[in-house]
């Protein structure tokens, strides 16, 4: 499994290495345009890096399962739960990275926007001096942005892993049938609408738990812990989706892959 | 003992039959040659074998295993496609099967590589062709296993090239190992076969045993594969 992982990073460090640099000089280029500069930087680099993670935990699955490379890893002694297992977690140490990578723009940013409004910092307690901006500028701490970080890269897991899904049944059941990618794609579709369907009855059946939530919380002035605590059951049903789908891509891989 | 029987293998594609109810039975200490035209399906069959593809239905076995993750552990496969990594250079390639396969050995292939000079720092997308078929020979047959299957190991690669794969090959061969070789360039290969399997269109249309069929018929294997395919 170790190895598996090595490798996803091994094949892509390169690429992650020219974004991280290329999101660097933005970031001293913008530094040049004062506070403003940071603040839109903080914004076009958040989306940058979403949008690439994205594309990149799709696209190396999507090459592994219809590119000839492939073979190097599908040839390997190691089973398809293995190959998909580590392929996730591979894609939770990236997710994670990106997010521990933007939290160190923030706290520098959040110092240089500090510095350039005329205020004194003592850089001990930057984390608390960006703080007091978040939540004077939005209402919002820290403490907020990385229970949001958490919900987001959940979200984002569950959604891979369909996406991962979906694609391994294209290369499954679906790969000697024709019009097999459209097939796929309604299967897609279809696991999504199931998903949204369980999620509705899930947040009926927790109806009580956000009820109890309420009642200890101010409205419009809700703690971070609070937050996490709102966020608590939706998080758990991705975490849930993607140990079922992903059990279920790494079957297929298994059992019916056709590369 | 190594041992690999394919019984009654079928693999169906949407728009065609790739297998029809192949049966074989490979046994160790033998060179096999696949031998057919183009779409005749020997890449089909040594995909199923190495668990690339999924058969429609029949099975294999392999030292008595069934198809699994685990069976790929007695099975090198090198397809006829560029599948290595493309970014990754040649020591990296070595360094991926170190890490992947048990049985790889590491300092074999660094010494076949130095003999034929292809290079541990070059970049897999700037080897030549040759060189290319070179290298994936070479990591195929450095894993200490029981079935080597290698599909046109020869395909694209010229005259001197081809001299030093089939020197490499020859080097691999051992009494309780199965190396099948799949090729429609039967002349530059068939005086390491032992054994030849013609498949046509899916099927078997001949298994035999080179030097007695070349004895009994007077003919060399290129010969009888004219006779048996010329009219295709």
């Amino acid at each position: 499994m170790i190895s598996l992982i090595k490798y996803e990073f091994i094949r892509k460090y390169k690429l992650v290495s020219m974004i991280l640099i290329t999101i660097l000089a933005l970031n001293l280029l913008l530094l040049t345009k004062g506070a403003g500069g940071s603040m839109l930087f903080l914004v076009v680099s958040l989306s940058a890096l979403f949008v690439f993670y994205l594309v990149d935990i799709i696209k190396m699955y999507s090459d592994d399962l219809n590119k000839k490379t492939g073979y190097m890893l599908f040839m390997t002694p190691n089973s398809g739960y293995k190959i998909i297992w580590a392929k996730l977690l591979a894609a939770i140490i990236e997710g994670a990275g990106l997010v521990l990578i933007y939290f160190i723009f923030i706290l520098i940013n959040g110092a240089y926007i500090v510095v350039s409004m005329g205020d004194q910092i003592d850089y001990s307690q930057i984390v608390r001096g960006v703080n007091q901006l978040l939540s004077g500028t939005f209402g919002f701490n820290l403490g907020h942005v990385l229970v949001l970080l958490i919900a987001v890269l959940a979200f984002l897991i569950a959604f891979i892993t369909t996406v991962y899904t979906a694609m391994t049944i294209r290369k499954s059941i679906f790969s000697e049938i024709k019009f097999g990618g459209l097939f796929s794609f309604i299967i897609f579709l279809l696991i999504n609408w199931l998903l949204s369907l369980v999620s509705d009855k899930f947040h009926d059946i927790m109806t009580p738990y956000y009820d109890s939530i309420n009642a200890v919380s101010n409205a419009g002035n809700i703690s971070a812990g609070g937050l996490a605590l709102i966020l608590l059951p939706i998080i758990s049903v991705f975490i849930i989706q993607a140990i079922v789908l992903t059990g279920f891509s790494g079957y297929l891989l298994e059992k019916k892959i056709n590369l | 003992m190594s041992r690999l029987i394919i019984n009654e293998l079928t693999k169906k594609y949407y728009n065609k039959i790739a297998l029809r109810n192949v049966s074989l039975n490979f046994e160790q200490g033998k060179i096999y040659g696949l031998l057919g035209p183009n779409g005749s399906g020997k890449t089909t069959l040594m995909k199923v074998v190495a668990g690339l593809h999924k058969q429609t239905s029949g099975h294999v076995l392999i030292n008595d295993q069934v198809l699994s993750y685990k069976t790929k552990s007695y099975v090198s496969y090198m397809p006829t496609e560029n599948y290595l990594y493309s970014s990754f250079k040649v020591v990296d390639i070595l360094k991926f099967y170190k890490d992947m396969y048990k049985d790889f050995r590491y300092d074999y292939a660094l010494n076949l590589l130095n003999d034929i000079n292809v290079k541990l720092d070059y970049k897999v997308s700037n080897l030549s062709s040759g060189e290319t078929a070179k290298l994936k020979t070479v990591i195929a047959l450095s894993r200490d296993t029981d079935i080597y299957l290698l599909d046109e190991p020869l395909n694209g690669v010229d005259v001197l090239a081809r001299d030093t794969i089939m020197d490499i090959i020859a080097k691999s061969y051992g009494e309780n190992k199965i190396i099948i070789i799949s090729t429609h360039l039967v002349s530059e290969i068939e005086k390491v076969l032992d054994t030849v399997v013609f498949l046509k269109e899916g099927a078997v249309e001949l298994f035999f045993d080179a030097e007695e069929l070349r004895q009994e018929r007077q003919m060399s294997v290129e010969g009888i594969y004219k006779e048996v395919f010329g009219n295709d």
